[in-house]
């Protein structure tokens, strides 16, 4: 807690002296993306005590402990999806750090890049150690620039000081990292599609089985992670799984960055122990919602929303409880929806967004999700819409959900789906009246 | 098709740099340096044209219509040029909470273009892009490669006038905050340190 937050330093928890900030600590600072910097404060030590003092086993043992699950959405347990590399046979190994962050709402990966990409080389020397790989890539998104720059540079600098390379840290294990740029498809950030993107192929899913482990990137065994959860791994190898599982809920361990959006006063990235509650993040740390709020998504423009009351605002910010309750955790971008925003809009926003996502492969996806979807937004906010659409479209996302070829399709109509389920009433209205319950089109500041 | 046949190859005054990029990946996993490549061309002439997807699938082993295949997947290569500033305008959700409609409605109307269309003068492009994952400081416009965030109604003056000069300002870098005020937004700019701003 030494710098203390001005108002050019970015929003983060680093202004509530509750929480300690781990993996947000130099996000911020001014230069904090140079070797010397990271160095200097403290970096690669838990690279190098892995490297000297565990053996691969030990630590996917160690993350195995920390419980810490995937950051990437899915939450799926790190240390187990490391276990299911297959033993060496002699083939290359790799590891693949999903850093193409495009889910609307998200936005923590990008700092790290930007602010502090050490910390994410630090994570991937400590994975491909564990899964005994010597070759990483990055896959970034295609409009972080700045973020792809500082990774590039970050990798010569540590290239050049021998912290990668041939015997990464004065060791015998050898990894090297190519950070790969993508171009703009949120389609990639599912790990087959990202795999075929990654080998010059169009980003279309792929069938699993077999799965990344077994046939990934070029066929070979591949880990894919998402780049928050490599950079947790650097704080529990450093300071132990006891600590990291010491924070947290029942079946969600350690610290997490949530993302806030929307109408808040203060937007940004927080770091808070898993469990905190939606009222803390959005109200203590956030400032509260401008003006009144009638609903939120907790994690993503893919997870079902919710409506604003007590209940729900209450909520542990964990993977169990959120699934329970019939939403997700998402990648935790949370996105506060003003009452004065007509529902029926906000969503056609979201439905365009996967529309234009949509890779065409599949049909349920194609036809439903991309094609007709939107045109049935566009039907019912041209004030056109009857009483009998609005059942055909429940009927047609509900029919969509579990058979599409990939979870986009499902990332859909999951929210689709809940806005009826919560907001009904604003999508009667407009057929009814022929024009929406909220009419505000002016969001933008002078 | 006469002006295909007299157009230099791309990058066969780049042997360093085509080095380095087919050097990133394994001589098995040649082709990934088809975005990479693309990329490249994309940058230098503002789209990728029919000659050029044949001369990148011959350096990566792929059949020209293959790189269009690929090519075309993607929301940042372009077929046809593109503005020397193309605006790509965030429209999704989040953004659209703080405003990016309205801007880009403002937009269209200040530069007489509309999304996928470029100005008479070639200066200036405009497209509608989805999440740039800024939400927490949106609206947001990406000019080329660079991201200007919190983009106000003033700031978006100031903005285009300035590209208008061929002035292109420092990014403007915001994560969030207290955004009440445009005022108060440039309060909080984040300036990159110099010479970060613009290149592939
Ligand atoms: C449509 C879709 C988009 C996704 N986008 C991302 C993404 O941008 N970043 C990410 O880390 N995971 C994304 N995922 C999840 C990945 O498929 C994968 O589960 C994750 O990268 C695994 O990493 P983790 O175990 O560390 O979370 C996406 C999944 C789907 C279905
Ligand atoms: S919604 Fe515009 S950047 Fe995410």
């Amino acid at each position: 807690m030494s710098d203390v937050a001005d108002a050019t330093t970015p929003i983060t928890s680093r202004h509530d002296p509750r929480y300690e900030v781990v993996m947000y600590r130099h996000v911020g600072i001014d230069g904090a993306w140079t070797l010397d910097y990271y160095r200097g404060h403290g970096g690669y030590a838990s690279a190098r005590k892995a490297l000297t003092t565990m053996t691969p086993a030990q630590v996917i043992d160690e993350v195995k402990a920390s419980k810490l699950r995937g950051r990437g959405g899915a939450g799926f347990p790190t240390g187990v999806k490391w276990s299911f590399m297959p033993p060496v046979d002699g083939r290359q190994r790799l590891l693949v750090v999903n850093a193409d962050e495009s889910e609307p709402g998200s936005f923590k990966d990008r700092y790290i890049m930007e602010d502090d990409p050490h910390q994410l080389i630090e994570g991937i020397i400590i994975g491909c150690y564990a899964i005994q790989a010597t070759k990483a890539f990055i896959y970034i998104r295609g409009e972080y620039g700045l973020g792809y720059r500082r990774l590039v540079q970050a990798v010569e600098e540590a290239r050049a000081a021998g912290i990668l390379g041939k015997n990464a840290l004065g060791s015998d294990v050898e990894v090297d990292i190519t950070v790969h740029r993508g171009a703009g498809a949120y389609i990639c950030g599912e790990e087959t599609a990202l795999m075929n993107s990654l080998e010059g192929l169009r980003g279309n899913p792929r069938l699993k089985p077999p799965f990344p482990a077994q046939a990934g990137v070029y066929g070979l065994p591949t880990t894919i992670n998402n780049v928050t959860t490599m950079t947790s791994v650097v704080h529990i190898i450093e300071r132990g799984a006891d600590w990291f599982a010491s924070m947290g809920t029942e079946d969600s361990k350690g610290t997490k960055l949530y993302q806030i959006s929307g109408t808040v006063v203060r937007p940004g990235v927080y770091e808070l122990p898993m469990g905190a509650t939606f009222r803390e993040l959005i109200y203590d740390l956030a400032g509260g919602p401008k003006g009144e709020a009638k609903g939120f998504f907790p994690g993503g423009s893919s997870t079902p929303p919710f409506p604003w009351r007590d209940e729900f605002l209450d909520m542990p910010m964990d993977y169990g409880t959120l699934a329970n309750s019939g939403s997700m955790l998402g990648t935790g971008g949370v996105i506060v929806i003003p009452k004065e925003k007509d529902i029926v809009d906000a969503m056609y926003n979201v439905v365009r967004f996967y529309a234009h996502e949509s890779c065409g492969k599949c049909t349920p996806c194609r036809e439903g999700i991309s094609t007709w979807l939107p045109k049935m937004y566009q039907k019912l906010l041209a004030g056109l819409g009857t009483r009998e659409d609005l059942d055909l479209m429940e009927d047609m996302v509900r029919n969509t959900r579990g058979t599409a070829f990939c979870p986009l399709a499902d990332a859909c109509a999951m929210p689709v789906q809940a806005s009826f389920k919560w907001f009904r009433d604003e999508y009667e209205y407009l057929v009814d009246h022929g024009t929406p319950m909220y009419t505000k089109n002016d969001w933008w500041e002078a | 098709m006469v002006e295909l046949e007299t157009v230099p190859p791309f990058f066969a005054d780049k042997q360093e740099l085509l080095d380095e990029i087919l050097g990133r990946y394994p001589e098995y996993g040649r082709r990934s340096a088809v975005m990479p490549l693309l990329r490249e061309v994309q940058h230098a002439e503002r789209y990728v044209s029919e000659a050029r997807l044949a001369e990148i699938g011959e350096i990566v082993g792929m059949h020209a219509t293959e790189v269009k295949g690929v090519m075309s997947f993607y929301s940042e290569y372009h077929g046809e040029p593109v503005g020397t500033y193309h605006l790509q305008v965030c429209s999704t959700l989040s953004c659209s909470l703080a405003g990016s409609d309205e801007l880009y409605d403002y937009l269209v109307e200040k530069l007489g273009i509309v999304n996928g269309e470029v100005d008479a003068e070639g200066r200036f492009s405009l497209q509608k892009v989805e999440c740039l994952g800024s939400c927490g400081s949106g609206p947001v416009i990406q000019v080329n490669d660079t991201y200007y965030e919190r983009v106000s109604r003033s700031r978006c003056d100031a903005l285009i006038e300035a590209l208008s000069r061929d002035e292109v300002p420092e990014p403007w870098r915001a994560r969030g905050g207290d955004n009440e005020g445009a005022d108060k937004a440039d309060f909080l700019m984040h300036t990159v340190a110099a010479g970060e701003g613009e290149t592939r």
